[in-house]
């Protein structure tokens, strides 16, 4: 039996919640809050690649003994191994583009969506918490990319400055999603996939986090995907997982942004 | 008809070289010299817009990124499978795959453009290295190419690179000591892509990846350059830089 260790249904956890529902796999539900780090105990699912991963909040899909981490790459497990639901493309490079989106969507977009996320609501809310409690909480944290993730929700890094230039990054990933939807429904082509999973569970928080970017008035078709997503059983199944009453507010530090500038 | 449009066997270009060479695939090699812009030059602009290489053509569809490029590759051509069929297997490819990527090579290529490709393009007259920054479509790779150029690279910037190549190469290493290869029980396209980062590592971290601190990196690179399809990939190399290789070549055993 598999075992999924998510949280709210939005972003990275949203992923492998839908994919679940889409090819109907019987799975249990480990259900965290990564704001109390449960996710650093010693007691939750380790491994090597899972301690190391760029996506360090989780979620992680726990299938037997094996840990798999990374939301993209749980998604194209959970595709082949339930390969009657056909969440991969039958074309060799239709395949191709849904694998260079999940790249392109992890380390273009994601990062510039969390900073977003967290920004507007994760800093509040930690805010409001004993702040030496959490400092020292964090401080603790490993490696040491991670510890900076969560401190820069805290400690004014996010100024209006950085959060222009944030939304200004995000131009470019959207503009080619928009573009990539004039030519096809979904993002690999004429059949449904893994990418569009993906691309929804980062795309779905920006009409919010980001009206300048993603609007009905700019992205016109980005919303049209938005709204034929949310028209599938399995993600309005994912979706009513959620146990607070604000899910589209949960968010994490992301995977960090490319050093390279 | 299938084109590969690759600079020399390192890095991302050596991936789709040395993929396409396990599994005996023929193709039409456009190389592309990447100290002289070759590829931000329009007419590599019209194949592949980012000005990125490496970039295939194969019945008309273009591909770019090369560790998908790689896996396409391996579906579509026939020839030795070099993706494990156990999804945890493929799942574990994958992942070393994106930290090899994303996390490693990003640090090891910022040192390297600090000493090697900087260095080997700044003599250049000022007003045509700032023309040919110009020329580059991506953002992010313009920065990095203005802060090769006129060493720009931060003290702060390159001590984090160095310390992640450290930090990197012990978690590497330590992988290895549990699995003869990246994705596990066989060789794949995660060895290929590790082979291309990792390759000369016992030459540019000496002091990090040598026999004694690192002997599963070292006896894992030897034994991915031992292949024929990497000997016969490196010595498609033009300049000084494949020649690093050999640093592999095993010494001859010495009478005890």
């Amino acid at each position: 039996m598999i075992e999924l260790y998510h949280s709210e249904p939005n972003i990275y956890y949203l992923k492998p919640l839908i994919a679940l529902k889409e090819v109907r796999a019987p799975f249990t539900s480990r259900y965290f809050d990564p704001t109390s780090f449960e996710q650093y105990s010693p007691s939750f699912p380790q491994s090597a690649e899972s301690t190391l991963n760029l996506e360090r909040e989780g979620p992680l899909l726990v299938d037997g003994v094996t840990v798999l981490s990374s939301s993209f790459f749980i998604l194209e497990y959970i595709a082949e191994a339930f390969p009657a639901a056909s969440l991969y493309p039958a074309d060799p490079y239709e395949r191709y583009r849904t694998r260079a989106w999940g790249q392109f969507i992890a380390l273009q977009l994601a990062p510039a969506v969390c900073a977003l996320g967290c920004a507007r609501y994760l800093a509040p809310a930690l805010k409001s918490r004993d702040a030496q409690q959490l400092k020292a909480r964090l401080e603790r944290i490993e490696p040491q990319e991670r510890r900076s993730a969560w401190m820069a929700v805290i400690d004014g890094t996010y100024d209006d400055g950085v959060l222009a230039a944030v939304r200004e990054r995000l131009q470019m990933p959207v503009k080619r999603i928009e573009d990539a939807l004039g030519n096809s429904s979904w993002l690999a082509g004429g059949q449904y996939s893994v990418a569009d999973i993906d691309a929804f569970a980062m795309l779905a928080p920006l009409p919010d986090l980001a009206p300048q970017v993603v609007s009905a008035a700019a992205t016109p078709r980005i919303m049209q995907f938005l709204s034929r997503m949310r028209e599938r059983p399995a993600v309005q199944q994912a979706l009513g997982l959620a146990r607070t009453a604000h899910p589209q507010e949960a968010f994490v530090p992301g995977a960090e942004p490319s050093r390279w500038g | 008809m299938l084109t590969l449009y690759h600079w020399e066997p390192n890095a991302n270009s050596g991936k789709p070289m040395l993929a396409l060479a396990e599994k005996g695939v023929e193709y039409q090699s456009h190389y592309l010299d990447l100290l002289n812009f070759d590829q931000h030059k329009p007419e590599y602009l019209r194949i592949n817009p980012d000005g990125t290489i490496p970039a295939m053509v194969h019945e008309g569809k273009v591909l770019t990124e090369s560790t998908p490029m790689m896996e396409y590759v391996d579906e579509t051509f026939d020839g030795p499978p070099l993706r494990p069929t156990d999804p945890k297997e493929r799942w574990r490819m994958r992942w070393w795959m994106r930290f090899f990527d994303a996390y490693f090579a990003p640090s090891l290529s910022m040192i390297g453009w600090s000493i090697f490709v900087g260095p080997a393009v700044r003599s250049r007259d000022r007003a045509e290295l700032e023309a040919a920054i110009e020329r580059i479509p991506l953002e992010a790779r313009r920065v990095a190419w203005r802060k090769a150029m006129f060493n720009q690279f931060s003290d702060s910037e390159l001590a984090e690179s160095r310390r992640r190549v450290a930090f990197a190469t012990v978690a590497l290493e330590q992988h290895l000591t549990t699995y003869p290869w990246v994705a596990g029980s066989s060789f794949s396209l995660a060895d290929i892509n590790g082979f291309n980062l990792g390759y000369a590592l016992p030459l540019s971290q000496p002091e990090r990846c040598n026999d004694e601190k690192t002997p599963h990196i070292m006896e894992w690179l030897r034994k991915i350059y031992e292949r024929p399809a990497t000997q016969a990939t490196w010595k498609k190399g033009r300049t000084a830089m494949a020649q690093r290789v050999t640093v592999l070549q095993r010494k001859p055993q010495e009478p005890t």
